[in-house]
């Protein structure tokens, strides 16, 4: 029996019918293809439109179309609304074939004879295919109502407590002693110049108290198994050394802890901390943590100080703790884990790690913290001359050919805070060597006026070189910053006694590696990829996992939190559904036709193929099954078979893509 | 007029060959000029002389003592952040120049270049007594003086040569030359 | 045993036959032949490519065409500037096909063709790589102890980006100097220019940038300043005098080549090295060697 193929050929605005002769093209089908089953070929401005549809639902209903092939942008995008329609009109969705003529043909050649030919090409490619398409049900899997949460910086914290407040389980992960993320180390925020910590705090003891949060810090997480609604992750959970039943942060531990260490982690090499230790003193959790490393007792068997001093009883102190693995189940994951610093040695003429009085962005940011290492004193390495003169370079790695391209975004609004802060505390006087000042969100733009009428000196010049050697008197003993001020047009040597590098957000070291744990890519600059741009920023192309804050690329706290906020919802959305529609594709094994060779078993990325020994046969569990294919093409004897996906399928699309079995011209009347 | 090139598209043009990105990525940064050890002997800075070049100010530029006083040390092209090789950017403007023949008044750099090319054409080493003319006279009583000095304590050091040298393959290394330019007979 | 074409340069035969001399006896006491590109022609320096770059790349194939035919693997400049044109133009050859044709046109009247499969390496590079510092230092008899060297990297060695990692802050030549015993000084202007030709050019301009050098040497107590090319080691040395003349200046520092200060460590004689020509007398470095 011949199907009724219905043929749909969109025009997308220009995006197509600019380099595709649309009309020309749905005709053919209508006529060329008409043997082949084609009894209707249109073509409309935005198929996907509701009256495009209507369209496609208007003929299965009265022409009683059995298949449908639009020819329009990817799959990805509309593939479920042209299915969606089908189904409304009473055709099983899985009968309706779309291919692409926009990203595949139009977008990428500009030959519009050739992008015509081969747009005729690809539909009779979906033409041949959609005839051996067979109705498929999707399958229905629950959607566990946990959520996991990776990375406790202020994204995460909103993602998990809106969760949380909302009545459902969340486990957040986070790597450090504590939660809190780079913004605990700063001091104010731009532009209402809020204490970070005032604001953080309270969120961070919300975390740490909320029943429906469990907390897992000083833990990371080592593998994902599963797909959507049904993820099981393993975390280490590291020894802490300390019983967290019976700790109750006192303090004493590292009180009477005698090893000093450089924390080179929270206080960017600026203090020191103990051996044992929190990072900060608002850590939530209280719990300490034992520097392994660091430790007199684990290095040479003495000392113990922290166990003889512990007052609680039992005693808090267990030198013999090991790493537990803990698996956790959860129906969808966000990924929030930040940035790391760009390292400002790259930039070896400005000096920073040869110089001391050139400092980072954060070295400052903890400086000026009032829980710092100089109680909130702007003062040279020394750690007490107040600087009379202060340089703040800013596009320090971004912008920037040579190290990162892009902006870093919050740079330009932490050296204007920067320079309010240096001007307050020590009146000194300040100069910003700017390319741009970016001030683009609320309040900051006004900001920017306000360090302009307390007296801060704007330079337009990226920095040159910032060097120690004195040509002249006034330069004797101070940092020199060469920088050209363009506005002026003048090449100007500023003697300053201290600089700031406003140093850029670049992903963490581990980005590329933790997202393949999760199933997720980096863009070139190695952010991650959201599944669009524009219009949908949290979510990535893994059904289930989502992206909050700087993980996605720079930018500043309220739009971290928004993000945050942003996944969490629509986490809650699927949690509320209850089930989430699997895609039926999947492979099949017959049989009589498996020879119980197991190539298929080793080569399955979802571990989804088990192996019957009694039997001597391979078998499929459908639920875990992605439908990737590999399977399919691996297996000799070709047992298996990909639903939607099969080897006739396959075979035609390839014979209609050669254009094989196309009907005559019609003969002019 | 339509249909002549704008002089940023000539000197966009000019850049082609060039590794570096396209001028038109300039930022206007000020890192080349911030970096230049040159800058302040020239009347505008590189940066300012790539905006000029955006603005089609090619009196201005050709006029301007800038890429004339670039010593190619590189510096520039290799911190900018847009990619640009300026000191590329210099020769191109300096053939430019050379090719019309404009450029500001006084200048040593348009002679002395030219007379090397035709000394090389027409020996194959380099010789400086034969530069000397390019020069000397532009430097005033004092230079003349000093240079002069300069030249006997070399001369004295045996490490100025009295006489020029010549390679053996002479006449076919004209012949190399004339596939490229047309030169007439070596002076 | 790598096949090296050595080409001197113009400077290495009239201002800088000292750089000649010691490069070639170092080389030889380190086992290296560097075998000198017959009826070689002039670079061009900074010279040619102000008038025409097709020129310019032609005339600079002429020399890799010439090593080529010696059957040269390696292509060593001791001048830093011959170095750098040297090692774009054979690199364009590589990339750029037309301007592959149209040299190879050119170089045909003289049945000479460039194939750009040279490796295009500066004298101090083929030291530190292919004999290594190790190596060096088993050479030194020497030792330059005590004598404060100010190690002048200049511009177009580093510049544009070669092979070499950091062009702002390398640390190659302090190792070499450290290797045979001498104190390297650390200054921030070592890739500052020298001015190059604008010493002829741009007198000016030339004289204040080798100021700036001499200062910054001296005040980090530099006994020698020790350079790797040609024109660096005259705007410095030559034009000490006229730099003193314009700024009222008391300059007095020997600048030296790197080569020279190694035939030294190494226990070769001065006058082997082409030492007792210089402008401000060698003498602290002189003070090491066999009396």
């Amino acid at each position: 029996m011949t199907e009724k193929i219905g043929v749909y050929v969109c025009h997308c605005g220009t995006n197509i019918a600019g380099t595709v002769d649309v009309k020309g093209v749905a005709e053919w089908a209508a006529t060329r293809l008409k043997h082949r089953g084609v009894i209707i070929g249109r073509e409309y401005k935005f198929m996907c439109s509701s009256l495009g549809q209507e369209l496609i639902e208007k003929d299965i209903k009265e022409l009683g179309l059995t298949r449908v092939v639009v020819a329009a942008c990817s799959p990805h995008l509309h593939e479920k609304t042209f299915r969606t329609a089908c189904e409304r009109a009473g055709l099983n969705p899985y009968l309706c074939e779309m291919v692409s003529i926009r990203e595949q043909v139009s977008w990428v050649h500009t030959d519009k004879a050739a992008a015509t030919e081969k747009s005729r090409a690809v539909i009779a490619g979906g033409v041949e295919r959609v005839i051996h398409d067979e109705p498929l049900e999707p399958l229905m899997v629950p959607i566990h109502a946990d959520t996991l949460v990776v990375g406790g910086g202020i994204a995460g914290i909103q993602a998990a407590l809106e969760i949380a407040d909302a009545g459902f389980h969340v486990c957040l992960v986070e790597r450090e002693p504590s939660i809190g993320g780079h913004m605990a180390q700063f001091d104010k925020t731009f532009p209402t110049l809020d204490c970070a910590a005032c604001i953080l705090t309270p969120k961070m003891v919300q975390v740490g108290s909320h029943p429906n949060i469990t907390l897992m810090t000083w833990s990371e997480v080592e593998k994902v198994d599963g797909f959507v609604g049904n993820f099981t992750a393993t975390i280490r959970k590291k020894a802490r050394y300390v019983n967290t039943d019976t700790c109750t942060g006192c303090g004493i531990c590292w009180e009477k802890c005698p090893k000093k260490v450089e924390d080179t982690v929270f206080e960017v090499g600026m203090g020191k901390r103990k051996a044992i230790y929190t990072p900060f003193a608002q850590a939530v959790p209280r719990y300490p943590v034992l520097d392994v490393e660091n430790c007199t007792y684990f290095k040479n068997g003495k000392c113990k100080a922290c166990q003889l001093f512990c007052p609680t009883e039992p005693n808090s102190i267990n030198f013999d703790q090991v790493d537990e693995m803990v698996e956790v189940k959860a129906g969808n994951i966000i990924l929030a884990t930040g940035f790391d610093l760009f390292d400002a040695t790259r930039i070896p003429q400005y000096g920073y790690g040869k110089l001391p009085n050139v400092f980072t962005n954060l070295e400052f940011e903890r400086m000026c913290n009032a829980a710092g290492p100089t109680e909130g004193r702007v003062v040279l390495r020394d750690m007490k001359t107040p600087p009379k003169s202060v340089a703040i370079v800013h596009c320090v790695g971004s912008r920037d050919e040579n190290y990162n391209k892009y902006c870093s975004t919050i740079c330009c609004m932490q050296s204007l805070k920067f320079a309010h802060l240096v001007m307050e505390r020590t009146g000194a006087e300040v100069y910003n060597c700017y390319i741009d000042i970016r001030a683009a969100f609320k309040d900051y733009e006004e900001f920017y006026k306000r360090v302009l009428e307390e007296g801060g000196h704007f330079i337009r010049g990226k920095v040159a070189e910032i060097s120690d050697v004195a040509r002249t008197p006034e330069e004797q003993g101070k940092l020199v910053v060469q920088v050209e001020d363009t506005l002026i047009g003048k090449q100007r040597r500023i003697p300053v006694d201290m600089v700031i590098l406003s140093a850029g957000l670049e992903p963490r070291a581990d980005a590329k590696e933790v997202g393949k744990l999760f199933g997720i890519s980096c863009g070139a600059s190695g952010w991650y990829t959201e599944k669009h741009p524009k219009l949908d920023p949290v979510a990535t192309m893994t059904e289930g996992i989502f992206i909050a804050g700087c993980v996605q690329g720079p930018k500043d706290i309220p739009a971290s939190v928004a993000q945050g906020a942003a996944a969490a919802a629509r986490v809650l959305g699927k949690i509320q559904q209850g089930e989430i529609a699997l895609e039926p594709i999947k492979a099949s094994i017959t049989e009589s036709q498996c020879s119980g060779c197991r190539i298929c078993n080793g080569l399955c990325p979802f571990n989804a193929i088990l192996f019957h020994e009694d039997r001597m046969v391979s078998e499929i569990n459908a639920a875990l099954c992605q439908g990737c294919g590999t399977c399919v093409a691996a297996c000799p004897a070709g047992a298996i078979s990909g639903t939607g996906f099969s080897n006739d399928q396959i075979m035609a699309q390839i014979e209609g893509l050669m254009l094989l079995d196309v009907g005559p011209e019609p003969v002019a009347a | 007029m339509s249909g002549e090139l704008s002089f940023r598209d000539e000197v966009t043009n000019m850049m082609y060959a060039s590794h570096g990105n396209p001028i038109s990525d300039c930022l206007q940064c000020g890192t080349c000029s911030g970096t230049c050890p040159a800058a302040e002997f020239m009347d505008h800075s590189p940066r300012m002389l790539i905006g000029m070049i955006g603005a089609d100010l090619k009196d201005e530029v050709l006029g301007s003592n800038t890429f004339w006083s670039c010593a190619s040390c590189y510096h520039c092209s290799v911190r900018c952040p847009a990619g640009i090789d300026i000191a590329g950017l210099m020769y191109a403007l300096k053939r430019y120049s050379i090719w019309k023949d404009r450029h500001q008044a006084g200048l040593i750099g348009p002679a002395f270049s030219e007379s090397f090319v035709k000394m090389i054409v027409g020996s194959g080493r380099s010789y400086e007594p034969a530069l000397a003319p390019t020069y000397l006279f532009k430097y005033g009583p004092r230079g003349l003086i000093e240079e002069a000095q300069t030249a006997t304590n070399l001369v004295l050091k045996g490490r100025m040569p009295l006489l020029p040298t010549r390679i053996k393959g002479l006449k076919a290394f004209q012949n190399i030359v004339r596939r490229i330019i047309p030169i007439g007979e070596p002076s | 045993m790598k096949n090296y074409a050595y080409y001197p340069g113009c400077s290495l035969e009239s201002m800088a036959k000292g750089y000649n001399v010691s490069s070639v006896e170092v080389a030889g006491a380190l086992g290296l032949e560097l075998q000198e590109i017959k009826d070689w022609n002039c670079c061009g320096a900074t010279a040619y490519f102000p008038v025409d770059e097709l020129l310019a790349h032609t005339l600079v194939s002429r020399n890799l065409a010439l090593a080529e035919k010696q059957g040269a693997s390696d292509f060593v400049a001791p001048c830093s500037a011959c170095y750098k044109n040297a090692y774009f133009t054979n690199a364009y050859l590589r990339e750029d096909r037309d301007l592959a044709e149209h040299v190879n046109y050119a170089l045909e009247a003289d049945h000479l063709h460039v194939n750009g499969n040279l490796h295009v390496r500066h004298l101090i590079e083929v030291f530190l790589e292919d004999v290594g510092l190790e190596v060096i230092g088993k050479h030194v008899q020497r030792p330059l102890k005590g004598l404060k060297v100010a190690p002048y990297y200049g511009c177009q060695l580093l510049r544009p980006r070669k092979d070499h990692e950091d062009t702002e802050a390398p640390r190659f030549f302090e190792d070499l100097l450290s290797a045979i015993g001498a104190e390297p000084v650390p200054y921030a202007s070592k890739t500052r220019c020298c001015g190059g030709s604008l010493i002829v050019t741009n007198r000016k301009a030339a004289l204040d940038m080798v100021r700036i050098l001499l200062e910054d040497a001296v005040a980090h107590q530099a006994d020698v300043i020790a350079t790797v090319c040609p024109m660096c080691n005259v705007n410095l040395e030559v034009y000490q005098s006229q730099v003193n003349h314009e700024f009222g200046t008391e300059f007095a520092v020997p600048v030296m080549y790197f080569t020279q200060l190694m035939g030294v460590a190494f226990g070769l004689r001065p006058d082997r090295l082409g030492i007792g020509q210089e402008m401000v007398s060698g003498a602290p470095l002189l003070a090491f060697a066999e009396t």
